[in-house]
């Protein structure tokens, strides 16, 4: 470990090369925030085809699948419907 | 004044063939890929201290493609965390991300590979329900088993080659549920080449030692939420159970990732590897070297080269196998409860697509009815939106764009503007 990001606040740990998505499941963390349908958001393909994994790092959404952890790294679930 | 490279997208087997084969015939190739490694799906490499799950051959593969591709020395430039955002009428390609450029290469390669087929099912959306790929791609990377219970379903040879991996994790899965009857076609499956029966055999030895059920005619029809884990329903040929695990992965085969993939009339385009045919990985690393020297040769005026024979082997041997998984989907599909979501995006469901009346048109289920609409702009839904509107007569969900995805202005400023530049 090397190390951490921050999701909601929240203190993590990461290997370096990993992304956030390996990161958060690690920890545990299955619930990446609720979509504009109302569903929850997560990891679907894991691969960057489906944004399922979107998540909020500074004004963006990203993929968390897609994005590589860094120390210090601030990650946040994408809001609910008022995104929509 | 065009770029004088050659831009290939995605830096797997057919990708990197091909940049390959580019390069030694002369051309400047730029491979870009939006992972962190090449490799793709199939050769994801682990995280920098974790062990590879490769197996032997799988490596050699791996080894001999990237020597040759080292031994082409700068003419090669791989830049992964790097996105394709599509290529317009003027032949300009939009890349975000460590590579960020807008540039007019002298062709372009796509070589974006596979999607996985997933059908729905009621509670294919709850957390921690995700594609077999997805935990495939997450254990050749941490090389780390994934905590708790894992149970895999769906179909296709993907789920018996997963089951093993977690087997030598030493996290064997709690059942595998195949929709298929493959053991129960022999003689197809002796026809095999016989590379796929070695894994064959190497998989299922790993999977009965282990003690792992699995399940053939059986399907997984309803995900639940109950006290933590999630409870999947069993129809199996012999009746009906419930399973609880903590993780359930679903696949029912591979398609080619082509969903929008863009085309232009102002450079060549090429398809290459499993966007252009889902083949697997032998097939794709042939269509790569064989579409590169192709281009090549388009490119230098000189006549196409011999078709590949590497490829038409795939080609039967996956045709073999597709009918030793034969089984009927339909019947499944029909069954769907109303509350079923089948598109993941805007959340729609089985109820919303029938609220549209008999026979929707294209038109319907898009604007009405948000089919194929959202983020991913039905590469996941686009086949059982087709197939649920009109069974008997399946239509294209109309003409889908390359799926958007969000970019932020300050990445489309990071883009520094190729197309006008002077190149030597």
């Amino acid at each position: 470990m090397s190390g951490q990001i921050f999701w909601n606040g929240t203190a993590l740990p990461y290997r370096p090369g990993e992304t956030v998505a390996t990161a958060l499941t690690r920890a545990g963390v299955l619930r990446f925030g609720v979509a504009p349908g109302g569903q929850a958001r997560g990891i679907f393909c894991g691969i960057g085809q489906c944004q399922g994994c979107l998540v909020q790092v500074g004004a963006r959404l990203t993929e968390a699948c897609l994005l590589p952890c860094r120390d210090g790294l601030m990650v946040s679930d994408a809001g609910g419907p008022q995104h929509g | 004044m065009g770029d004088p490279r050659i831009l290939v997208v995605g830096a797997g087997l057919a990708g990197l063939a091909a940049a390959a084969e580019l390069a030694c015939a002369g051309h400047q190739v730029l491979v870009v890929d939006q992972a962190r490694q090449p490799g793709g799906a199939v050769h994801r490499q682990p995280l920098p201290g974790a062990r590879s799950l490769a197996s032997p051959a799988q490596a050699r593969r791996w080894r001999a493609l990237m020597a040759d591709v080292d031994a082409q020395g700068a003419r090669i430039e791989i830049a992964c965390n790097t996105r394709f955002g599509g290529v317009d009428h003027t032949g300009t390609v939009l890349l975000t991300g460590d590579a960020a450029a807008l540039l007019q290469p002298q062709a372009l390669v796509l070589a974006v590979g596979a999607r996985e087929k997933v059908q729905p099912r009621p509670g294919w959306t709850l957390p921690w329900v995700t594609t077999a790929g997805a935990l495939q791609v997450e254990i050749k990377t941490t090389s780390e088993p994934p905590a708790g219970r894992v149970l895999l379903a769906g179909s296709g040879p993907l789920l018996l080659a997963l089951g093993a991996e977690l087997v030598r994790l030493g996290q064997p899965p709690v059942a595998i549920i195949e929709a298929a009857r493959p053991f129960s076609h022999p003689l197809q499956s002796l026809a095999l080449p016989p590379p796929y029966m070695v894994e064959a055999a190497r998989h299922l030895a790993r999977l009965v030692r282990a003690r792992v059920p699995v399940f053939t005619g059986a399907a997984l029809t309803r995900i639940s939420e109950h006290e933590g884990a999630l409870l999947a329903e069993i129809a199996t040929r012999k009746g009906s159970l419930g399973l609880a695990a903590d993780r359930i992965c679903l696949h029912d085969g591979i398609r080619p990732n082509d969903t929008g993939l863009t085309d232009s009339t102002a450079l060549p385009v090429l398809r290459l590897g499993d966007c252009r045919e889902a083949l697997g990985a032998a097939a794709a690393l042939a269509d790569g070297r064989a579409g590169g020297a192709a281009l090549a040769a388009r490119l230098a005026g000189l006549p196409a080269p011999a078709a590949s024979s590497a490829l038409a082997r795939e080609a039967l041997a996956q045709a073999r196998l597709a009918r030793i998984y034969a089984h009927d989907s339909a019947a499944a599909l029909a069954a769907l409860p109303a509350d079923t979501v089948i598109c993941r995006c805007e959340n729609r469901t089985r109820a919303d697509l029938d609220a549209l009346g008999p026979s929707p048109t294209t038109r319907q289920l898009r604007l009405d009815g948000r089919f194929g609409m959202g983020a991913c702009q039905g590469r996941f839904c686009a086949d059982w939106v087709a197939r649920l509107a009109r069974p008997d007569a399946p239509q294209p969900l109309g003409i889908p764009r390359w799926p958007a995805r969000p970019i932020s202005v300050a990445e489309l400023l990071a883009a520094p503007d190729l197309t006008s530049g002077e190149f030597e």
